[in-house]
């Protein structure tokens, strides 16, 4: 620790800090504009500056190491004097057009002007003109407001990794813009718009929504994905307008990406449920609550009485809370008598937790988003987690920066790729295998403990398995040279500190438990904890749905058994829409329309809900309160911002209302109350002992392309969307409203396609139709596309594995003009 | 080596290339040819000689005669002459100005006599192309000094003790910034050159690296040893295609002689030299700026610390030093601490190269010992003023520096006392004015530079830079106001104190040294509209002295405009409503009959003349 002296208060500040952060240790604040403590020190703005006795010399605070015995000043006269200079040629850049600028109120330009501004600008004059930039879908830039900080151009390449915004020009002309001028096209994170201290950067959805002073701000948890991000929402009028990051808010730290910043608007889909709905003739039509309730409840009865608890299932949703998914389960055991229940994690996590309790005997597998800080080596498996976690990928960047070695082993370039130390390209679906190769390096050069590692269960197993698994066959498997192979699991072997991570989801094919164990086996061979091993849970609130117990248990239906057999007679679906995001879905509609009674509760009127017998309107995210587990483990408190709409509520309380229509009361009317019974039921016991187990793993290929079927098709993620709920959001479908097929151009001059060519693409279970979109990302051989939108219809093509292995689909693309 | 009566070391830097060497080169070999005395006469074609204003020059050897302005069509007596006759031919001579004598030995020429050479010590004798010239000259021996009986402390104690400071601009210890750097434990270290010459009118680093590529290289080698870098980059502007071109080829040569890349001269010393090609940005000079473009990314300066000995390019430890500074370690080491003290001042050690140029009559590169006056280097090695106009100021510096008028001229040239006067010795720009040059031009043209060439990360630098230029166009052009020289000084002030790097900290300088020195021309600007410089077109009338216009017509004649009227015996005189205030009457004019008035001149003006007749004077 350092001592130095800041305004006559004694500061002992860390080795390596700054002293403005030093400062803000003790409460003295810095008026700064180029600063932030997610980026390297710039010392651009010159607000900053603060006197040092004995220095002749000003010292920018920001970038202006602390020293010992340091006697500083940050507020005197001639400082306030210099500063004065420094915001009135600040000034020089800005209009001064608060009364039409969204940031009026909220702008640290402002604040800052108030604070040491002078009723006169000397030199105002001066301005350059630039017209704004509004052609991007989401961020408008404004470059007259500019002042130059430089922040949202560093946020972007230092801490995205994206670098789609540049200084253009130099001197007095200089100007923030995307390259060659061109629309800003990038990750729409938005990061920009809330680094930014002026009105230059700003959302444009909120353009002239609500002046800043007007706007109401809550925090609470992002709806998205597992990182459990903060999001400060700002409402008026009853009305969510906007969706921000406070500075080092929540476990985001201030972070996030363009779905929690933009996506929210998804609450006010335009088919939104607003009243129950029953079926009547063959057609839904709206009912009042109670007679809703009933017609459920005398279904499920008949169906009770008839053949018993067990033909009755229900499916629950990672979006929806704790309190939702533990009311769920409850009112399976309690009212219907039947332990048939499972979620979409079933298709992603649940194969993560699966294998990983074979491999180290613990299921419960929470990630640690700043685990990859500080790691020697993180190696990568066909995951693309700027897309999937981006918040957590961002430590992943942040690792590399500072010094870590990134090896990304993926079919196809994605950020990672790009910011990687190596990259292996590999064949889609191929990881197993790959894992598999970089195993028998290391044990047939010896670079693991086999002392320790042959005391672990199944080693003997292992090791022989890995016979088969030479550098030439893996090779020939993943299409990634032997020599590459062989550095990558030297230099992963030989690291000091550790990090593999995946992610296993249920908008993915090209992983699955084989994966997983494979990698579990590489992690037990070098003897790193169970830890090292980060795998993402997938959706806001994955793992609190599993914890809540709405998974199956021995004996009981899952999903396989639920909804791809026909051997229900009842069902309960709550904020999932199976019909359009499961694989195979001509197998399960057909499933799910041969039910007595299927009972859908959702936001809105999903593909699902459009086969049930009765909809309940559900309360959205915003609307409701309640706990999500995020991928760390940890529960977070959502907090009610606005109003429910029509006559919609929370699950939990359409299920309690359900079991009263039954007649039986299983739980109270208010939340707290339940959150105690989950408490109390969820008590955490011992944590459990360690029990590593070797599982020799043999790569399986997936659906393996043929004559007919030549090319393999991979599901991913893609960046604006995770699923069909991002899909509502008009400002992320601004970015993309539809899936596409990206193709390489080698298969696309193959089968005379153009970009954009409307493609029929067919597998063994059905066809659709795309658009194509011909990119080098890819590799040949592969078509990769998502599965998010519902209109997309890309799950009529996948299937569902048995076995949980990686399921790439085999496909046959054609021209659909002909 | 064959025997030769005569060489001939015929310059072919970039000076003397633009006047036309090459086409003097084919004259003479033709010439010589055609005499039957190729053999016997050799022609060298060596780096800058440093006298470019007076190219394309070449002197002959043994003789050591001095021939300058070589013409295609003077060749031929040239040789007759001098080689055939042999008499030294006098038309192509060195002629001094008031005596017109010609004066055969180069250092005999005043703008040679007063110069002591280290840095230039091989300049116009050796063949910059060819490594065995420069070991001829003891090249390289300072090199394999330090490689084989040295070890780092030694060389850096050496260097400390010689008193050797940067000679890019700072003046900062060489000694000690190598002692920094070997203190940092690294496994790579960088050792890299400044070679980013970027004040305007400044050539000194171009012709080291034109004339002695290997003496760059051999500092380089030298101080490699001394922080225990392996690699090394000279990054050279691309606007310097010469230098770049004997750089590589040095490179070469030195790495094929085993003097460059693994196992140095066999004593296990590795290190690898490169170029890198700046794209002339003024602000890649500073050295964080440097670095990041070597790493190919946008020359902005960063904050330091940490400094670049401990964290330079690529995050590595890496030590920069200017060409100048270079190519002065090698005599250092192989003569000592000692020798190299023994010329200049207590602190400022050794010689300093300047770039001499504006009003003087000689100009071009000189080199002399620290501690000289200015006025030896301006009267003496410069020949004093042209045309016998009267000395105003001169920069120093650069855009960086200051203006020095002419009662501060017999201070000594020390990094000390120069930067008392307001200006600094900087990587050594000296721009002489004479008494026809604006003050305010003067500021403004030097802030039109730095303005221009501000990276923009800093706000200070990137606005305050564009004001000051705004308010000093606006001054002449008569749209100054009261208030004006205040506000220009405080702003100044501010910049400086406020900025990032030293491109911002010393930007206005220009602006507070015209303001010291020449303030009244200012308040004149402001107050009278009046540029007495004649410069600013919208402050100036002219008018013709009737007692002493000799009604030559000169001016008549001259005058673009057609606004001067007159005839034989009558004193011409000047349509005002015609006059475009170009001065080329002033200029034409031999018997001093213009005068320059304030704009829209009404009065006497021999009296407003006598009146306003104060020279620089500082401000109290």
């Amino acid at each position: 620790m350092i001592e130095l002296i800041i305004d006559d208060k004694k500061v002992s500040a860390e080795e390596g800090s700054t002293i403005l952060t030093a400062a803000k240790t003790v409460g003295i604040e810095i008026p700064n504009m180029c600063y932030d403590n997610r980026l390297r020190p710039y010392g651009g703005c010159r607000i900053c500056v603060v006197e040092q006795e004995g220095n002749p010399r000003l010292l920018a605070s920001c970038s202006t190491p602390v020293a010992p015995g340091m006697i500083i000043r940050t507020d005197t006269p001639k400082l306030r004097k210099v500063r004065q200079t420094v915001l009135e040629l600040m000034l020089v850049h800005h209009p001064l057009d608060c009364p039409i600028c969204d940031k009026a109120g909220e702008c640290d330009l402002q604040d800052i002007a108030y604070e040491f501004g002078k009723p006169e600008g000397r030199f105002i004059r001066h301005r350059k003109q630039m017209p704004p930039d509004v052609r991007g879908p989401l961020i408008e830039l404004t470059a007259n407001r500019c002042i130059l900080c430089g922040k949202c151009v560093r946020i972007c390449s230092e801490h995205q990794g994206r670098g789609a915004l540049g200084l253009i020009g130099r001197g007095f002309p200089t100007v923030v813009q995307p390259a060659f001028g061109e629309i800003l096209e990038c990750d729409y994170c938005g990061q920009c718009v809330d680094i930014c201290p002026t009105g230059a950067l700003l959302s444009k959805p909120m353009k002239f929504q609500a002046r800043a002073w007007f706007l109401e701000e809550k925090d609470t948890i992002c709806p998205f994905c597992g990182c459990g991000c903060t999001l400060t929402i700002g409402t008026r009028e009853g009305k969510i307008l906007r969706s921000r990051a406070k500075e080092d808010n929540g476990r985001s730290e201030g972070n996030l990406c363009g779905r929690g910043r933009f996506g929210t608007d998804y609450i006010y889909s335009e088919n939104r449920l607003k009243t129950p709905l029953v079926r009547k003739d063959g057609e839904l039509v709206p009912a009042s609550w109670d007679a809703a309730l009933k017609y459920a409840a005398d279904g499920l009865a008949k169906i009770i009485s008839e053949n018993g608890g067990d033909a009755v299932g229900a499916i629950g949703s990672q979006r929806c809370t704790n309190e939702d998914n533990y009311m769920l389960k409850k009112f399976m055991s309690n009212t219907i008598g039947s332990a048939n229940i499972d979620s979409s994690a079933a298709f992603g996590y649940s194969k993560a937790r699966k294998a990983l309790n074979m491999a180290f005997g613990t299921a419960d597998h929470a990630i640690n988003m700043k685990y990859p800080l500080g790691k020697e080596a993180i190696l990568i498996i066909e995951s693309d987690l700027s897309i999937t976690h981006p918040v957590f990928a961002l430590n992943i960047l942040k690792a590399k920066r500072e010094g870590s070695k990134l090896i990304v082993a993926d079919s196809r370039n994605t950020k990672l790729t790009r910011h990687s130390t190596s990259q292996l390209r590999m064949n889609a679906g191929t990881s197993a295998a790959l894992i598999n190769g970089i195993m028998k390096t290391i044990i047939d050069r010896g670079l693991f403990d086999r002392q320790a590692a042959s005391s672990i269960q199944g080693f003997n197993e292992l090791e022989q398995g890995l016979a088969d698994y030479t550098a030439e066959k893996v090779s020939a498997i993943t299409g990634i040279p032997e020599a590459d192979i062989a550095a990558a699991a030297e230099s992963f072997a030989n690291a000091k500190s550790r990090m593999i991570s995946l992610t296993v989801k249920m908008s993915e094919n090209s992983k699955g438990m084989d994966t997983v164990l494979a990698a579990a086996n590489l992690a037990n061979l070098l003897g790193d904890e169970p830890d090292s091993l980060q795998i993402p849970a997938e959706y806001a609130n994955t793992l609190g749905t599993v914890r809540m117990g709405v998974r199956p248990d021995e004996g009981s239906k899952g999903i396989a058994g639920m909804l791809y057999e026909s051997s229900l007679r009842g069902m309960i679906i709550m904020g999932e829409d199976p019909a359009s995001t499961y694989p195979f879905s001509s197998k399960l509609q057909s499933v799910l329309k041969s039910l007595d009674m299927l009972i859908v509760q959702d936001i809105a009127l999903t593909e699902t809900a459009k086969l049930a017998h009765v909809v309940f309107p559900a309360s959205g995210w915003a609307e409701k309160e309640g706990t999500y587990i995020n991928a760390e483990g940890i529960t977070q408190r959502l907090q009610k911002i606005i109003d429910t709409q029509g006559q919609s509520l929370p699950d939990w309380q359409i299920l309690r209302n359900l079991s009263l229509a039954m007649g039986r009361e299983i739980g109270t009317r208010k939340i707290d109350g339940l959150q105690q019974e989950i408490k109390s039921s969820t008590h955490a016991g011992q944590p459990p002992q360690i029990r590593r187990a070797f599982h020799s793993m043999k790569h399986t290929s997936g659906e393996a392309p043929s004559a007919e079927y030549p090319l393999a098709l991979v599901a991913r993620d893609i960046l604006q969307h995770s699923g069909s709920m991002s899909t509502r959001s008009k400002s992320l479908d601004l970015v993309v409203s539809e899936p596409y097929l990206e193709i390489n151009e080698e298969d696309a001059v193959r089968l005379g396609l153009s970009e954009n060519a409307h493609v029929k693409v067919s597998s063994r279970r059905g066809t659709i139709y795309l658009k194509a979109k011909i990119t080098d990302e890819v590799p040949a051989g592969s078509v990769f596309t998502s599965t998010h939108f519902p209109h997309g219809r890309v799950n009529t093509l996948l299937y569902y594995p048995e076995d949980m292995t990686s399921n790439t689909c085999a496909v046959k693309v054609e021209s659909a003009k002909g | 080596m064959e025997k030769v009566r005569s060489h001939l070391m015929l310059c072919s830097g970039t000076g003397c290339v633009a006047s036309g060497t090459a086409k003097i080169k084919t004259a003479l070999d033709e010439e010589l040819r055609k005499r039957g005395l190729s053999d016997e006469i050799k022609i060298v074609l060596t780096g800058c000689n440093g006298y470019c204003a007076e190219g394309p020059v070449m002197s002959v050897y043994p003789e050591e005669i001095f021939y300058q302005r070589l013409t295609v069509e003077e060749i031929p007596n040239l040789v007759e002459e001098h080689f055939l006759k042999g008499r030294p031919y006098q038309k192509l001579m060195f002629r001094e100005p008031e005596k017109k004598a010609a004066i055969p030995a180069m250092k005999e020429i005043p703008f040679f006599k007063h110069q002591v050479l280290r840095v230039l010590r091989n300049k116009g004798l050796i063949d910059p192309e060819k490594i065995e010239e420069y070991i001829a000259r003891d090249g390289y021996q300072a090199a394999a000094k330090a490689l084989t009986e040295m070890t780092p402390a030694d060389i850096i104690q050496t260097v400390k003790d010689s008193g050797l400071r940067g000679r890019g601009g700072a003046g900062f210890s060489t000694g000690l910034k190598w002692e920094f750097a070997s203190r940092v434990p690294s496994e790579v270290k960088y050792m890299l050159c400044n070679g980013d010459e970027g004040d305007p009118g400044a050539f000194m680093d171009r012709s080291v690296m034109e004339a002695d590529p290997h003496s760059v290289i051999e500092g380089m080698i030298i101080g490699a040893k001394a922080i225990g870098a392996h690699y090394g980059y000279i990054y050279v502007r691309a606007e310097y295609p010469l230098a770049v071109k004997r750089l590589r080829m040095a490179i070469d040569q030195a790495t094929e002689a085993g003097l460059l890349g693994k196992d140095i001269l066999g004593t296990g010393f590795d290190f690898e030299l490169d170029i890198y090609l700046g794209a002339g940005a003024f602000v890649c000079g500073e050295e964080t700026a440097l670095m990041r473009s070597l790493e190919g990314k946008r020359g902005m300066p960063r904050p330091r610390p940490p400094f670049p000995a401990v964290k330079g390019l690529w995050d590595k430890p890496s030590v920069l030093n200017n060409v100048e500074t270079l190519a002065q370690i090698a005599p250092v080491i192989l003569n000592g601490a000692e020798w190299y003290r023994s010329l200049g001042t207590e602190k400022s050690t050794g010689t300093k190269v300047f770039a001499l140029t504006g009003a003087v009559n000689n100009v071009g590169l000189v080199e002399v010992p620290m501690g000289i006056p200015l006025r030896t280097i301006i009267y003496d090695i410069g020949g004093g003023i042209r045309k016998g106009k009267k000395f105003k100021s001169v920069q120093l510096g650069g855009p960086s520096g200051g203006c020095i008028p002419e009662h501060l001229l017999d201070i000594p040239v020390t990094y000390e006392d120069i930067v008392a006067t307001g200006a600094i010795v900087g990587s050594g720009g000296m721009v002489v004015m004479d008494d026809n040059t604006c003050m305010v031009g003067t500021a403004k043209f030097f802030l039109e530079f730095t303005a221009d060439e501000s990276c923009g990360k800093c706000t200070p630098c990137r606005v305050g830079t564009k004001i000051l230029l705004d308010m000093l166009t606006d001054i002449s052009e008569g749209k100054g106001k009261e208030g004006d020289i205040e506000t220009l000084q405080d702003l100044s002030r501010d910049i400086i104190t406020t900025s990032l790097c030293g491109l911002g900290q010393t930007a206005p300088n220009p602006v507070l040294s015209t303001i010291r020195y020449f303030k009244n021309e200012y308040e004149e600007h402001i107050h009278q509209k009046w540029c007495r410089a004649g410069v600013c077109r919208n402050l100036v009338t002219f008018q013709i002295d009737e007692k002493l216009c000799k009604a030559c017509g000169a001016c008549l004649r001259a005058c673009p405009a057609k606004a001067i009227v007159g005839e034989k015996k009558v004193p011409h005189k000047i349509i005002q409503e015609l006059c475009v205030h170009c001065r080329t009457c002033y200029d034409t004019c031999k018997f001093k009959s213009i005068m320059i008035l304030p704009a829209g001149f009404e009065g006497d003006p021999q009296e407003f003349l006598e009146k306003n007749a104060v020279g620089a004077k500082e401000e109290k």
